[in-house]
């Protein structure tokens, strides 16, 4: 699929949003606004202990709580359920149950739910609540679990490792027999999450008369897996609708949120009211089933005195938590870009999943891969200095150069098209790196330490099933990941455009749609209408993930523009008389080329198509004006059956270089930034204003898992940021201004050229700070490689290189 | 998360709350501002079976210059005083800290005596107060009376005030004419609670010596803590760069800092050290300039 | 049972009664017993700023606050920024500069910021970033919010004179 000619009237347009007159009037319709006739309320208990065996439970005083309707306990779940959806590498041994059933895994983890006639007595019966526990060793730190003899999150298990394997891609043994240098480190990436302001939520209902379970919730997309969460329901899988509703941001934690929804209905079907279950924050913060990576790295990078980067060994250990929901995906997304934007010619990965008593881990903006771009990015500055190359040179020489693509990297996956030199030379230039340079060299004579960070690195687009699963020789798994869409002309030529899965987390799905429909057909943006269907009567769709809605849904729109134009087409050509070549879409109205007068607008063709049958050309057979498409992912290959070729499987691969410019306070360790410069490539933009607001949300996350954000777990495995006074989310005050630039390289294969780009900000933004506070140290020779970084890391860090240069 | 039960009730004076209060003891709890009280019984770590709302005690809202004093009605809301012409006159140090207490809707809600009342170690005012050398007027059931600053704080969230007295006021002295001040905070993020902070007064004599100087610390202890050996280091003295040092590093072995989450007890004295030197550098800046 | 007492409380112009029980939290008041939606729920203790609303001329966050608390006061929501279907320039500011995504904040931030530009009216970069401090966004990076309430500021100046 050759790129559209770029003449184009919307695609690069920055539209007003669709979205936003509801939102300004606080009236998008959250699912915790939602009110049903009837409706009862939820809350959860969660476990006060990371790990113990749970005795008793007595619920009695809370069911005689006035108000109260029933208390669920793991004893219900397994009778009223089964076991919750998992991906992982063996559901049958880290079983997944809806409440805790007999032990707790992690401190939060829910024991009891209670339905009451609102919130506020709900939480009085879980204050009434008496669980008998005994406890259990507690197992938190990773390397611990691995070892024998320690306690085990899941004794069907009979290990805390739940996966492991090492992959080797390309000579690994060769290029570092043949390198000249190799740099060694271990790093330290610690566990943050998404955190949006709005909490999973879901209203449940459910029918007894036809046995229909109605689910609104804010989560949930893989629409065409939901016969999964109908199987835990114990309900046929064409009796379950899932109604998505707006959400208040998700960055990954709603991706799949499973549990809400699964509790909410079962409640619903218990007490054969509408429940309301709606995460609070304690709640979400200690069990969202989402918390980000948390890996323990080490890693070599071997590398030819002149600078060429060879080979990359990485060992991993990944922290899971309690239970492994999504499998060892993460690395699927690490492998898929575990180059970066380098030649380097053959990867060892060593990986370890590890459970422990903490919160599962899901997904976060990245889902794994933000990871890795700060690993290659903290080990090309290690081998920089190692060699006395400077950071952007090393860069320049390792890139891809904009020949080379489509480019195989050693996992198999491929990278379309970049142009890295060119993001690179606009990043510099943008920044005005020479004078970063000379204003640091006068700020070194001053005494001051400011540092310079340049980092380039890639953002992959648009996972494809595979990833879920190569893992494993045997069995291979499903390679459908789905975006549909209808779109629907009406009598009066109106469009409406209809998506299937939980689209909208804050990015601009229905903006971006007004204006690919608007793109097909030449009309206004604000003349389409979009709205969303249940998963009922919808169509297959994985919704918003891995920065693949935009491409997934265009492509969508594309198809099923094309059946409608078709039509549109026959019926014009038959009244004009003219064959169909000779028509164009213009303004509103198909007419023939070169002679604009000869028209029929789209309500003509339109009111024809529904109303007039007899009259339409013998060849359509139906009438009306309404198609449904259903997208497949345009370019997945299998992973070869020893795997060592995973195949392709993130293929649309964006790319940026981002500068931070930072002065660390020495004697308190504290920064401020002096300066942010980001330079993206998704390939054709959309609504260029809209993906800008998406690369500097994406900095601010990527700012606080760098700086402000971590779980951290004390030994007993209590949770001590378990609220937003200690899980410090950065202010306006923290995040700097970002100064953004774009260059437009292209995909061959999407839909316009297009490339995902939503996570693309919180990809870089880690590499970028630690490079530049690691610049600012420069003359104590600190080394950063821990994230997050805080003024007490940063002081102790220069103390260490002070001792260590005076040791030397 | 929504609080446990509890039985409300407002007063309208003084007279109503202190006699509710004694009437509700040991289980009555006041409530001022709410801004700290109310996320602990959101979290149902407080869970007070009476609550005798304070906020309409307007008798208790007042900012007045009185004698070389400036007394703030306890019930006075944080941005009140924050915007007070007298408090900006008189006591500019206040209207700083006032600045890194929390946000704009805290401070509209949140009271002066609410704040030190309830003596969180890393709150702001109460370093104010003690360096200032301010006097809390509390109320009983067996009248008023006056306790200074440093016999005020006793421990982490609690004070010298008896089970059934509230703080009624507080009085700050004046800055002596001439003095400079100055109020530093190192915190994660703009807002939060101090990891420590440091009001700092200084007045120089004629001669250009110190003649008046007060430290005082949060975050660094169970209670804000006075600096007197740092004090003692500076007074009389010919101010200098190194004088300061010296003093920070006098004030970082005075204090004894918990570690937390947030910061260890190390990294506390050591900020300590430095936010003591600065803030005696900017009060120095302040006295010889005027200002 | 519960403790309960009867408020009159004006929102948004309108006067209503009710009777509320004493620890039920005025965010829950609004959203709930008076259907004004438009005030959320981020965190419930008082950090994220997503329930701020105006009580007698000042914002306060409304899950720090008991609905009985507010017997007699005058309070505004989001719902009350726009007058007939007009749009508040502050709303249209941020329509136009992007201030909003998932909108999750933004009725927080939209009445932070109207307090502060009553304040205000020339605000620079950093004395919004401070002002609106103690509301958290997630998703904007808060820079396209500070363009809006610049923009806001500059409108309103205009249309002032």
């Amino acid at each position: 699929m050759a790129t559209m000619a770029p003449a184009r009237k919307w695609i690069g347009q920055n539209i007003p949003r669709l979205e936003d007159p509801r939102l300004l009037v606080g009236r998008p319709g959250y699912v915790t606004d939602l009110v049903l006739p009837g409706m009862v309320h939820a809350a959860i208990l969660r476990s006060p202990v990371a790990h113990a065996r749970i005795v008793a439970i007595d619920a009695s005083k809370a069911r005689s709580l006035p108000g109260v309707l029933a208390v669920v306990t793991g004893q219900e779940v397994k009778e009223l359920t089964n076991p919750m959806p998992d991906f992982g590498p063996d559901p049958s041994k880290h079983t997944w149950w809806l409440l805790a059933t007999d032990k707790v895994r992690y401190a939060g983890e829910p024991v009891a739910a209670v339905v009451a006639t609102d919130r506020y007595v709900a939480e009085d019966a879980c204050a009434l609540i008496d669980v008998t526990y005994e406890p259990l060793p507690v197992v938190v730190d990773p390397e611990e679990a691995m070892k024998p003899g320690s306690p085990l999150v899941h004794e069907a298990l009979g290990s805390n490792v739940a996966y492991s394997r090492t992959f080797v891609f390309g000579d690994v043994e060769r290029d570092f027999a043949e390198a000249d240098v190799v740099v060694r480190d271990h790093l330290r990436w610690n566990r943050s999450g998404a955190q949006p302001l709005e909490t999973v939520g879901a209203v449940a209902r459910y029918d007894p008369a036809t046995g229909m379970m109605t689910i609104y919730c804010n989560s949930v997309t893989f629409t065409f897996l939901l016969f999964l969460v109908a199987n835990t329901l114990r309900i046929p899988s064409n009796k379950l609708d899932v109604i998505p509703c707006p959400a208040g941001g998700s960055f990954g934690s709603k991706f799949w949120a499973v549990r809400v929804p699964i509790l909410a209905g079962m409640l619903a079907k218990l007490v054969g009211r509408p429940v309301k279950f709606v995460e609070d924050r304690l709640d979400n913060l200690a069990t969202s089933d989402h918390h980000g990576s948390d890996r323990i790295y080490d890693v070599e990078l071997a590398a030819m005195r002149d600078g060429t980067l060879r080979s990359l060994r990485i060992k991993v250990i990944d922290d899971y938590g309690a239970y492994i929901q999504f499998g060892v995906g993460t690395h699927g997304n690490s492998l898929a870009q575990v180059v970066g934007p380098y030649k380097i010619q053959s990867v060892q990965y060593e990986l370890y999943a590890v459970l422990t008593n903490k919160c599962q881990q899901g997904a976060y903006r990245g889902f794994g891969s933000e990871v890795t771009n700060w690993v290659v990015e903290r080990m090309v500055d290690l081998a920089a200095r190692e060699l006395g190359i400077d950071p952007v040179e090393i860069r320049r020489k390792n890139f891809i150069q904009p020949h080379e693509f489509p480019y195989f990297i050693p996992t198999g996956n491929m990278y379309d098209s970049g142009n890295y030199p060119g993001v690179l030379e606009k990043a510099l230039q943008l920044a005005d790196y020479q004078g970063l340079r000379e204003m640091q060299r006068r700020a070194r004579e001053d005494g001051r330490y400011v540092g310079i960070g340049v980092i380039s690195a890639q953002e992959r687009s648009v996972f494809s099933a595979t990833e879920f699963w190569f893992w494993f020789d045997q069995p291979t798994g499903i390679t459908s990941s789905p975006e549909s869409v209808t779109l629907k002309m009406d009598a009066m030529g109106n469009i409406t455009a209809t998506l299937y899965s939980q689209a909208f987390w804050g990015q601009s799905p229905e903006t971006m749609v007004a204006q690919v429909v608007a793109e097909e057909f030449d009309i206004d943006p604000s003349q389409v209408s979009v709205i969303y269907g249940g998963s009922a009567s919808g169509l297959p769709a994985t919704g918003p993930g891995g920065s693949r809605f935009t491409i997934m849904v265009a492509g969508a729109i594309q198809g099923a523009a094309r059946r409608i134009k078709d039509k549109m087409l026959k019926i014009a050509s038959q009244r004009l008389e003219v064959a169909p070549e000779d028509l164009e879409f213009a303004e509103g109205a198909i007419r023939v080329r070169g002679t604009p007068e000869k028209r029929m607008t789209f309500q003509e063709v339109a009111t024809l198509a529904y109303l007039f049958k007899l009259d339409l050309p013998p060849e359509i057979e139906e009438s009306g004006l309404e198609a449904n498409y259903t997208f497949d992912h345009p370019y997945t290959t299998m992973p070869s059956p020893d795997r060592k070729n995973l195949g392709v499987f993130y293929p649309f691969v964006g790319h940026a270089c981002h500068i931070a410019v930072i002065e660390v306070d020495v004697e308190t360790g504290q920064h401020r930034f002096l300066k942010y410069v980001a330079v993206h490539d998704a390939g054709t933009v959309v609504n260029p204003r809209s993906l800008n607001g998406q690369i500097i949300g994406g900095v601010a996350q990527g700012l606080g898992t760098t700086m402000y954000e971590q779980f951290v777990y004390n030994s007993e495995g209590q949770l001590l940021t378990g609220s937003y006074m200690d899980y410090l989310i950065p202010t306006a005050m923290e995040v700097p201004r970002v100064e953004i630039g774009h260059q437009e390289t292209p995909s061959p294969f999407t839909p316009y050229g297009i490339k995902g780009a939503g996570e693309g900000g919180r990809m870089m933004t880690p590499a970028a700070v630690c490079a530049a506070i690691e610049d600012a140290l420069a003359p104590f020779g600190v080394r950063v490689n821990e994230v997050p970084v805080t003024p007490e890391k940063i002081l102790h860090w220069i103390d260490e290189a002070r001792a260590r240069q005076v040791a030397s | 998360m929504k609080p446990a039960a509890f039985t409300y009730v407002a007063a309208s004076t003084l007279d109503q709350a202190v006699s509710l209060l004694a009437q509700h003891a040991p289980e009555g709890k006041p409530l001022a501002g709410g801004q700290s009280l109310i996320p602990m019984m959101n979290f149902r770590l407080a869970q007070p079976r009476y609550l005798i709302d304070l906020n309409r005690v307007s008798e208790l809202m007042y900012v007045r210059e009185v004698d070389a004093m400036v007394a703030i009605g306890a019930m006075t809301r944080q941005s009140e005083a924050q915007r007070s012409e007298v408090v900006s006159r008189l006591v500019p140090i206040l209207s700083e800290a006032l600045r890194w207490t929390g946000h704009a809707a805290i401070r509209h809600r949140g009271t002066v005596g609410g704040s030190l009342a309830h003596a969180d170690p890393a709150a702001e005012l109460p370093a104010v107060a003690l360096a200032l050398g301010a006097e809390l007027v509390a109320q009983g059931p067996a009248g008023r009376r006056v306790i200074p600053a440093e016999e005020f704080f006793l421990g982490p969230l609690s004070t010298a005030l008896g089970p059934d007295e509230l703080l009624v006021e507080v009085r700050f002295p004046a800055l002596p004419s001439g003095a400079g001040w100055a109020f530093l905070e190192l915190s994660r993020r703009h807002g939060d609670f101090a990891i420590v902070g440091v009001a700092a007064v200084l007045a120089l004599s004629g001669d250009g010596r110190v003649d008046q100087v007060s430290l005082a610390l949060c975050g660094v202890g169970p209670t804000p803590v006075r600096a007197h050996r740092a004090e003692a280091a500076v007074l009389g003295v010919e101010p200098s760069e190194g004088v300061f040092r010296e003093a920070g590093e006098i004030a970082a072995q005075e204090i004894d800092p918990d570690s937390d989450l947030h910061a260890s007890a190390a990294y506390r004295r050591r900020v300590a050290a430095v936010l003591v030197r600065r803030a005696l550098v900017e009060a120095h800046r302040r006295a010889r300039e005027g200002r | 049972m519960a403790d309960r007492h009867a408020i009159n409380v004006t929102v948004n112009g309108v006067r209503y009664e009710a009777t509320v029980e004493s620890r039920l939290l005025l965010a829950d008041f609004l959203r709930d017993q008076l259907g004004l939606v438009g005030t959320h729920l981020g965190c419930e203790h008082g950090v994220c700023g997503a329930c701020t609303v105006i009580l007698d001329g000042r914002t306060v966050r409304s899950c720090l606050v008991f609905a009985v608390q507010a017997d007699g006061a005058d309070i505004m929501t989001v719902e009350g920024l726009s007058r007939d279907g007009q749009l508040h320039p502050l709303q249209e500011a941020f329509r136009d500069k992007q201030g909003v995504q998932c909108g999750f904040c933004t009725p927080g931030m939209l009445l932070c910021a109207y307090e502060f530009l009553q304040e205000h009216p020339q605000p620079s970069e950093e004395a919004i970033r401070e002002a609106i401090a103690g509301n958290l966004c997630r998703c904007t990076g808060y820079q396209f919010i500070v363009e809006a309430i610049q923009e806001a500021a500059a409108r309103m100046a205009v249309a002032s004179r």
